[in-house]
């Protein structure tokens, strides 16, 4: 069996802030390499957990996450494979510039002096931003910002890159041009990602598969494939149907269902 | 004490010309109420004609810039090591929790004791010394320093704490990029505030336990009972103590604020 | 769902960390005496610390010393009386802006600067040996301080519930009540905290110089005659008022005043 079908491994997956109240409980997925996949969820129910513990921020109480076969560490320089994350806020260095920002994760990624301007250069380029590369980002709209968090993440040329609910605080024109760019930017690079929302319509949009996740703590409710050829268009009525149907299947497991109350537990 | 809010609070709004007026008001209204007093205390309060004289006469001795120069050296070394000290040891506490359990208790006992105890004892143990007086303000400034140092290194953003793990930025990198920057308001206000104190200090310390310096200068003048003098020399060396604020702070802190506009 | 990574470890882990850091913290609060007792062994100056404990019931019990620590607390809780009400005069005025506003903050900057030796040498001119020295010392020293904590919550309070205040209608008198007044308690209890420890440390400055009664004066002439032992205890009769004060009096009070403020968040954790 090759690795690239099972690029990452979660395979029984606690955890837990407190070390008593469980975030996420005996969750499995795999994810082939190159491979968009959404994770979706209600609001509170672990996603985010799920990527910091893939990010490995958050150490997993039980259970094993590897990437491209290696262990998911969580210390500076410990030899795992370099990790790109886009979250909600842009969380940039205000006080550096955007091409300081990029360079300094590069840096701390290893890459040698001489390439770390050509990389900023191509990422900035590929995110419609390099007017802005000595621009503080306080400077920059919300739009802007999350464009250079992005191009941060990518110009790590991670093996992962994780995304949290970026579009969720921009206007909707925006996140629209945003979702579009993101992907067209995957067919180009065929980078691996995972992308968390509670937004159905936005995981069907950019998502070769899904993974829905139950009311927190969080298992792997269901799996989904996207059955719409790409390039896909964010009105498409096929995505509308999609829609509905996923709405009816895990309204019951999200809680909305007739029995609400006594199934989250379960 | 919440100096830490004196930077930012005291931006004195509005255009040239009203600070002007405002200073002037201000001045006016002072000098009235000082000459009101001295009519009432029957002449202890010396009259502002009297602290004029004394203080054309203290500028035109080189005598006292040698005392002031004396204190100012003295402020600068204790401010100095103040500093150093208490930012490096702030920082680490903020950073790590073991570190501030530790000293957390001899942070708030060092801030309870009076300052006059911390000389008397530096006095006893290491005798009357320049260095004794030094040290005792070194130990009395430097909680001073941590206290709003770990403010700010605990106001830090955890997402950004997050993100350095993320990228698996090295140590020195995250504490210089992510914690410095953020920190550095919190550094400069600690320094603003610890230099303030080392003025209010000194003259304690040289009134006390130095035949020399500005300070000891003041409790001579008051034990000759010349308060004319005593008052003309404490504010030529506040003229001084403001220029220096002025040239040596004002640059470095629009160097380091650059980026919130 | 953005938790610092220090909050991630699992519940044993973290038993054992807070049994640790109550270790560590006992260690830090008896460094004062490791350091006490070195100095005991290594001058000749300095008493044993066995003998100033043995000292303590006969010093505590003895009618001699409560009549200057009662004088001494009055002194501190007067002028600290005092120093609010300047403070928040000026605090009120500075917020309000205008020439008279700048001219306040004008002076706030000034007595910010004057150093509680030479306030207190001054006093002693003007007042000569009497009460009312050590009250102007310590008021003038402190008041500052608390004018700059109030009027940052004065202003934190304009920008967040004065719009609220305009959505509803409230009036004047409202505001002062439902707005204002909540908002500036915890600003009003930061400034008594921070100040309190302060005025303590400046009336036994102003005691010392200006007046012949007081645990300042007490503990000055103890030095003055070279009664370490004596000097010793005011010292430790002195930490325990004040940081009793601190923890048995002043925080609890503020927890419960401001218990409003932590009942959303910290239950959570």
């Amino acid at each position: 069996m090759t690795h690239s079908d099972h690029y990452i491994r979660v395979t029984g997956l606690d955890v837990s802030y407190d070390g008593f109240t469980p975030a996420v409980t005996d969750l499995n997925m795999d994810v082939a390499e190159g491979e968009f996949v959404a994770v979706l969820g209600p609001s509170g129910c672990g996603k985010s957990t799920l990527l910091h513990a893939i990010s490995g921020v958050v150490p997993p109480q039980s259970g094993t996450i590897e990437i491209a076969g290696r262990p998911v560490g969580s210390g500076r320089g410990d030899g795992s494979v370099p990790i790109g994350y886009v979250l909600q806020e842009h969380r940039l260095l205000p006080w550096r510039t955007v091409a300081q920002n990029i360079a300094i994760v590069l840096r701390a990624a290893g890459v040698p002096d001489d390439e770390v301007d050509l990389r900023i250069d191509r990422y900035l380029n590929m995110l419609h931003i390099s007017k802005f590369r000595d621009t503080w980002p306080l400077r920059l709209s919300g739009g802007q910002r999350q464009r250079v968090s992005i191009a941060r993440a990518l110009a790590v040329e991670p093996a992962v890159v994780l995304m949290d609910e970026p579009f969720s605080t921009l206007d909707e024109v925006t996140a629209r041009v945003m979702r579009q760019q993101l992907a067209e930017l995957w067919e180009e690079s065929s980078q691996t990602i995972v992308f968390v929302t509670h937004s159905i319509r936005e995981a069907l949009f950019l998502a070769g598969r899904i993974f829905i996740l139950t009311q927190g703590p969080a298992r792997v409710f269901d799996t989904i494939e996207v059955p719409v050829s790409r390039p896909r268009r964010y009105e498409d009525p096929r995505l509308t149907e999609l829609e509905a149907q996923i709405v009816e299947h895990v309204m019951d497991e999200w809680g909305y269902g007739a029995t609400a109350g006594e199934d989250a537990q379960r | 004490m919440t100096t830490e809010q004196v930077a930012p609070l005291r931006q004195i709004t509005g255009g040239r010309l009203q600070r002007v007026q405002a200073f002037a008001v201000a001045s006016l209204l002072a000098l009235a109420v000082w000459q009101l007093a001295t009519l009432i205390s029957g002449g202890w309060v010396p009259s502002l004609w009297r602290i004029m004289t004394a203080l054309g006469e203290d500028a035109t001795t080189a005598n006292i810039y040698a005392e002031m120069w004396i204190t100012l050296r003295r402020i600068f070394i204790t401010f100095a090591a103040a500093t150093a000290i208490g930012i490096g040891l702030g920082v680490a506490m903020g950073l790590n929790r073991r570190v501030m359990a530790f000293f957390r208790p001899i942070v708030v006992m060092g801030l309870a004791v009076p300052d006059v105890v911390y000389i008397i004892v530096a006095i006893l143990v290491l005798g009357t010394e320049e260095s004794s007086g030094l040290i005792a303000m070194v130990l009395a400034l430097i909680p001073f320093v941590i206290n709003i140092v770990v403010g700010g290194v605990g106001a830090r953003d955890p997402g950004l704490d997050e993100m350095s793990a993320v990228y698996r930025l090295r140590r020195v990198r995250y504490l210089v990029d992510v914690v410095g920057w953020q920190v550095s308001p919190a550094l400069i206000v600690a320094t603003r505030t610890c230099f303030a104190f080392a003025w209010k200090l000194i003259v304690l310390v040289e009134a006390l336990s130095q035949p020399r310096g500005i300070g000891a200068q003041i409790y001579y003048s008051f034990r000759l009972l010349r308060p004319d003098h005593m008052i003309a020399r404490a504010l030529l060396f506040i003229v001084i103590l403001r220029l220096v604020e002025a040239i040596i702070f004002a640059p470095v802190e629009k160097k380091f604020l650059g980026w919130m506009q | 769902m953005t938790r610092s990574p220090e909050t991630t470890q699992n519940l044993r882990a973290r038993l054992r960390a807070s049994w640790l850091d109550l270790a560590l913290g006992a260690l830090g609060a008896s460094f004062p005496i490791f350091l006490w007792w070195i100095g005991s062994h290594t001058t000749t100056f300095v008493p044993p610390i066995g003998d100033v404990l043995r000292e303590i019931p006969g010093f505590v019990t003895g009618e001699d010393i409560w009549p200057d620590v009662l004088v001494t607390i009055e002194r501190v809780a007067g002028s600290l009386a005092i120093a609010l009400v300047l403070g928040f005069a000026a605090a009120y005025v500075m917020h309000r802006g205008g020439l008279w506003g700048r001219v306040a903050d004008r002076y706030v900057g000034l007595m910010l600067g004057i150093p509680s030796t030479l306030a207190a040498l001054l006093a002693l001119y003007v007042f000569k040996r009497s009460e009312i020295g050590v009250y102007f010392v310590v008021s003038i020293i402190t008041f500052p301080f608390v004018a700059l904590t109030l009027l940052q919550g004065l202003r934190s309070a304009d920008r967040r519930l004065d719009e609220m205040g305009d959505v509803y209608r409230l009036s004047t008198p409202q505001r002062l009540r439902h707005l204002a007044v909540p908002h500036l308690v915890p600003y009003t209890f930061a400034a008594i905290r921070n100040e309190y420890a302060h005025a303590w440390k400046v009336v036994v400055l102003a005691e010392l110089f200006a007046v012949n009664s007081g645990m300042g004066a007490r503990f000055a002439r103890a030095f003055d005659r070279f009664r370490i032992v004596d000097a010793m205890l005011w010292l430790v009769i002195f930490m325990i008022i004040l940081l009793g004060t601190e923890y048995l009096l002043l925080l609890p009070s503020e927890r419960r005043v401001l218990r409003w403020r932590r009942s959303g968040m910290e239950g959570l954790r």
